[in-house]
This record gives C-alpha cells, structure tokens and sequence, in this order.
C-alpha cells in the first residue's frame, strides 16, 4: 500500500491507539450514533421500569386489572364511576391506553421493557461466555490432538469447528421452539436455550482473531515470562479480541428480542403474568381492528429498539475494521 | 484431490452423526422419560404410554434406542402419533408444498440483494446508501408476524384478493389462466416475506465485501488501466467479493425452514414450517425429531456442496488444504 507508507514516513501529529480511531470513525457515523442512542434510550427505559412497576405498592401497576375501562384509547381518561378510586392510574390518565382486560399498556410497556431487555441482555451474556471459551480453546489450543488412549483421533480445533458446523446446520428457530416446548417454557429456559443456540458467531470470531494474534510478538513475550496458557488467552487474548465479539453481541440482543417475540406468537413465549414486548405484541394482535394501538405500540416499540441496535452493531463492525473504516 | 475430497467427506459424516445424535437427544430434555410427560394430564393414557414405548423402544438401552429409531425412520416403519401416517412420505409432501416458497424466495433474495449490496458499496455515504441501510434493517427489525398481518391488511384492502392458504377455497374447478392467477397471488406474500430476511443479511455482506475489494491494489490497477466503470465494478471488484457467497447459499437453508414456522403458520401454507409446529403442539415427537434432522442434513449436504464449489471457482483453496 502506496499510500500508507507515505503517512509512516511523514509520522502523524497525534498517535491514537486503534480503539480511539475506531471510536472516533463511529461518531462520524451519524446513523450509527443514532442507534446508539436508540439503545441508551431503551436501557434508560428498561431500568426505569424495573424501579416503578416492581414491589408491593408500585408507583405504576401493569397487574391492575379494571374491567369497566377496558379497550380505553391512548390519551383517554379513566371512568372515575366504574372504577374504584384506589385502582384508578397514577397519571390520571391512560398515558397509551388500556388492553382487554383494562390494563394500562403504559405501565405494562415499561415492565416489558426491562423483561425484553433482560432476556435479550441473558441470552446473549450465555452466547458470549460459550462462545469466548470454545473459541478461545479452538484458536489457542487447537492443535493439540485428543482421543481415548493411544488412539489420536482429531485435533480439538477440528472437535469445536465441527461443533460449530453441526449447530449452523440446524433451523435454530425450530430447534428453539422444540426445546421450550418440550420444556415448558418459562423465562429462564427462554434465555438458556436462546442463548445455547446462537454462541457459533462469537465462536468462529473469537477462534479466528486468536489464530491471527497467537504468533505475534506480545503473545511470544508472555510466553517467555512463563504465563500460563489460560492466562494468556484471558488477560492477552481475548481483550484484543473484543471488538467482534461486542459487535455480535449487539447484533445478538437484538435477534434476541425477535426471538422471542416470535415465540410469543406461536403461544411458547415467556408466560403471563410477566410482560414482555413480544407478547403485548402477540396478545394484542387478536384486537387488531378493535383496538389498533395495542398491536401498534408494541410493535414499533420493538422495531425502533431492534433497529437500534442493528444500526449501532453494524456501525460499531465498520469502525473497527479498519479495511472498511473511512479514510480520513 | 482424492485426499481432500476424503478429508470432507469424512469431516461431514462426523457432522451428520452428531446432528442425529442432537435431533434424538433434544426430546430427551423432557423431565423423567418421554412417556412420562405430565402424568397429570387426562389424555396421557396407557394406549399413549404404549404408543411411546412401541415408537422409541424405551425398555432398550439408550443407544439401542437411538439405533432402531434410525432404522425405523428409513424403513418407513415410524409412524406419526397423531395420525399413524409414515413419517417419511409425510415430510416429502410437506417439503413439496413448501418448494415453491423456497424457490421464489431464494430467486428474490438474490435478484435483489446483489444490487443493493454493490450500488450501496459503491455509493458509500451517499444519502441512497444511508436510506437502504436504514430500511433494509428496519425489514428485518419488525416482527415478522407484525409485519406479515400488516401486509395481509393492505393487500386485501387495496386489491380484493385472497391470499391465505395454497388457492382460494372454494375454487378449485376454474382451470387454466385464473387458476395460475390465483395461485400466484397466493404465493407472493408468503415468499416476499421470507425473502426480506435473506435480502437484508446478504445485502450488507455483499456491501462489506465490496467495500474491501473496491480499495484493494487491483482495482485500483484496472480503474489506472482506463478501463469503463462498469467493468471495473461488475468483471473485476465483483467477481472476487462473489467468492465467499458461495458458502452463504447453504447457510440460508436453515433460515428457510426455521422461518417457515412463522409464515406458514399465518398463511395457513400446508409446508414444512407448518407440519412442525403442528408437530410440537400435538406432540408429535417421531415427526419432530425426523424434522430437526433433514432440516440439519440438507444444510450439511449444501455446505457439502459448497465445499466442493469453492474448490473449483478458487484454486487456492484447493492447494491449502492439500499442503
């Protein structure tokens, strides 16, 4: 590369590490940012709902049912002489309406945000670890070979890249579905499976990153200090190879959040009495003509985080390769 | 040559073993045994219990069972519990209804995902390349079955037609023109959604990708060498960025089935997607095990054939392997 040299010789002003000019790339991205404050928004939103729907007494309750005030559109007051007065909204007013059985979908949007939030936030955080161990285990010790006794069969890189193949090959939407169904589903074998089928990204990424960095020259000098493998690969390795796994990550809680939105739809979702965006969405579908905002809100709701979090992932991707990064 | 053809071969039967292994073992999770699920339940009665034992020979050691399970599978001698049909003719005419699905779908994804991808690469920036990244993202962002309701909604508002199921019921006599008219307009809704995932993530793969081939040093010789753009992009940048797509196609087959479910289920398309979910709801484990497992195999047979693919359209991975 021509070019290049040319910089080299003539030594720039400043020396930036290579994740500030990554960082400095993304917010150039103005799309990019844009979904990164989608996201901070959502998080803000997630936590602020688990602080004022949770507890005894909250401040907004998503389980109060009023039957005389169901199917109220957003914006509209509540009947003050069908309800009683202890059930009647905080707000004083239907911030975004009620549902079928006359709860507030306001409240119930922000219990759902953390609970969407937490299983995509769960689901991805099991993605990552297996991902990060299997594939720091192919990258580093993956030419050592294994067997029973004497017998040398394949090496480990080949166990956990077929591994791999053999966990990209199967519909992981259906594998899910059989998995929860068979189950019962239930929060937490949502997060378990969901995150049990999707670490192969982080995986592949994390072997390939550990392969290009193995021969360098830091990796060599810990070794001649006498550091243990683990070590290497937990405190040398896998810091440098962070960025894709952050970027898959991202990408991750968003499919997450559709994960189980979908299935919420086929009626394996996470079960009431807990709210999520997926099955606000899915319950309300069943009102569409009668009472649209129930299936409108929810699902713009989880468009414009999904999308926020695809357009960060995607903007984070091109920032720290620097193939792809703008030229200054 | 032989040796790596050997080498695959050999690597994708170990595959197909463990994907087997996984499409048994999953129904496993259920506590207790298979023929124990919810002994509660007033429908699980010794007739049930004896239909478990008879299809997965549980007073057999495990691998046993996992052997005659196989067997029983090939021999056509499984049979579905809910109707006691074969399994296998089962899943052959399911796959059959889904084909054409499948078809115009993948000719969408590609038709559409390779333009956009190149004309998004080559105007990076631009305010076309921003609109299409934004929208491309918001297609797979929506839940597809808000997205599908919403779009049943339009086209049966705007243009009166019918767009559930296979044809319009009721009509199955009108022969000729207006049946094809009708089972066109049943099919495109259906395939138009399941090709916008596809057309979403292979549309930002082939941007990337060009975007690294557009800057590399050959390029740059060819656009020096005064050649038009159009060659430039299409015969030279192109045609090496293509390289790595050949290994996409095969991992786009488990996408179709798995997002088959969904839009099967809404358009009440007698496919695949559909039998499974069926399947799961009834409990119909001999047909949910063989689907988990063809659905698997056809994708390992596709990177099978990629494999080979990528052999012959690059040289250099050939010698790689063979060293």
């Amino acid at each position: 590369m021509a070019s290049q040299g040319v910089t080299e010789t003539q030594l720039p002003k400043e020396h930036l590490s290579p994740s500030r000019l990554a960082w400095r790339a993304f917010l150039r991205n103005r799309t990019a940012v844009a979904g990164m404050l989608a996201c901070a928004v959502f998080f803000l939103v997630a936590v602020l709902g688990l602080v004022v729907t949770k507890g005894d007494n909250p401040v907004l309750d998503p389980r109060q049912v009023r039957l005389a005030d169901k199917f109220r559109p957003p914006l509209s007051s509540p009947n003050r002489e069908a309800v009683p007065a202890e059930d009647l909204p905080r707000l004083g007013i239907y911030l975004l309406g009620t549902d079928d059985l006359g709860r507030d979908v306001f409240a119930r949007m922000l219990e759902g945000a953390f609970v969407s939030f937490s299983v995509g936030f769960v689901a991805v955080g099991i993605a990552v670890a297996i991902g990060i161990i299997l594939g720091g285990i192919a990258g580093y010790y993956g030419r050592v070979r294994i067997g029973v006794g004497a017998l040398r069969l394949m090496s480990v890189d080949t166990l956990i890249t077929g591994l791999i193949d053999v966990f990209l090959s199967f519909p992981s939407f259906f594998l899910i579905l059989t998995v929860v169904a068979v189950l019962k589903p239930s929060i937490w074998n949502i997060m378990i499976v969901i995150g049990l089928t999707s670490w192969t990204g982080t995986a592949r990424f994390v072997r390939a990153e550990i392969l290009a960095l193995r021969e360098q020259d830091f990796i060599q000098a810990a070794h001649a200090l006498g550091v243990s493998g683990p070590r290497v690969i937990l405190r040398h390795l896998i810091p440098n190879a962070m960025a894709p796994v952050l970027v898959s990550a991202t990408l991750g809680i968003a499919g997450a959040i559709l994960t189980e939105s979908a299935l919420s739809f086929l009626g394996f979702g996470v079960p009431p009495p807990d709210a999520t965006w997926g099955n606000i969405l899915s319950d309300g579908k069943n009102f569409l003509f009668d009472a649209s905002w129930l299936t409108i809100i929810p699902g713009t709701a989880i468009l414009i985080v999904v999308l926020g979090f695809y357009i960060f992932g995607e903007g984070l991707r091109e920032a720290f390769n620097p193939k792809l990064r703008q030229q200054v | 040559m032989l040796s790596v053809l050997l080498q695959i071969g050999w690597k994708k039967l170990w595959t197909l073993f463990f994907i087997s292994v996984i499409s048994f073992g999953v129904i496993r999770l259920a506590p207790g045994e298979p023929s124990q699920i919810d002994p509660l339940n007033p429908r699980f009665t010794p007739e049930v219990l004896e239909r478990y034992r008879k299809a997965f020979d549980l007073d057999k050691p495990l691998y046993e069972q996992y052997r005659l399970f196989y067997w029983k599978l090939f021999t056509g001698e499984l049979r579905s519990f809910k109707d006691s049909q074969p399994v296998l003719p089962k899943l052959v005419e399911r796959m059959w209804n889904s084909l054409p699905l499948f078809i115009v779908g993948t000719i969408l994804v590609w038709c559409y995902a390779f333009p956009l991808g190149v004309a998004s690469a080559v105007r990076r920036n631009s305010f076309f390349d921003k609109i299409t990244t934004v929208i491309v993202f918001a297609l797979i962002s929506v839940p597809g079955f808000y997205l599908a309701y919403l779009l049943i909604i339009f086209v049966v508002q705007t243009f009166h037609v019918d767009v559930i199921g296979l044809r319009t019921f009721g009509r199955e006599g009108i022969g000729g023109f207006l049946n094809l008219m009708d089972r066109t307009w049943h099919v495109v809704l259906p395939s138009v959604l399941g090709a916008t995932a596809g057309i979403a993530i292979l549309s930002r793969y082939v941007r990337s990708q060009m975007l690294e081939v557009i800057n590399s040093d050959y390029v740059r010789t060819a656009r020096a060498k005064g050649l038009d753009e159009d060659t430039v992009l299409y015969k030279h940048a192109l045609r090496n960025g293509l390289l790595p797509f050949v290994t996409m196609i095969a991992l786009l087959i488990p996408g179709l089935v798995g997002g088959s479910v969904i839009i099967e289920t809404i358009f009440a398309w007698p496919g695949i997607g559909r039998l499974g979910y069926e399947a799961i709801l009834s409990r119909d484990y001999p047909i949910v095990i063989s689907l988990n497992f063809f659905a698997a195999t056809l994708t390992l047979l596709g990177t099978l054939l990629s494999d080979l693919l990528y052999m012959v359209v690059d040289p250099r991975i050939r010698l790689e392997k063979a060293e």
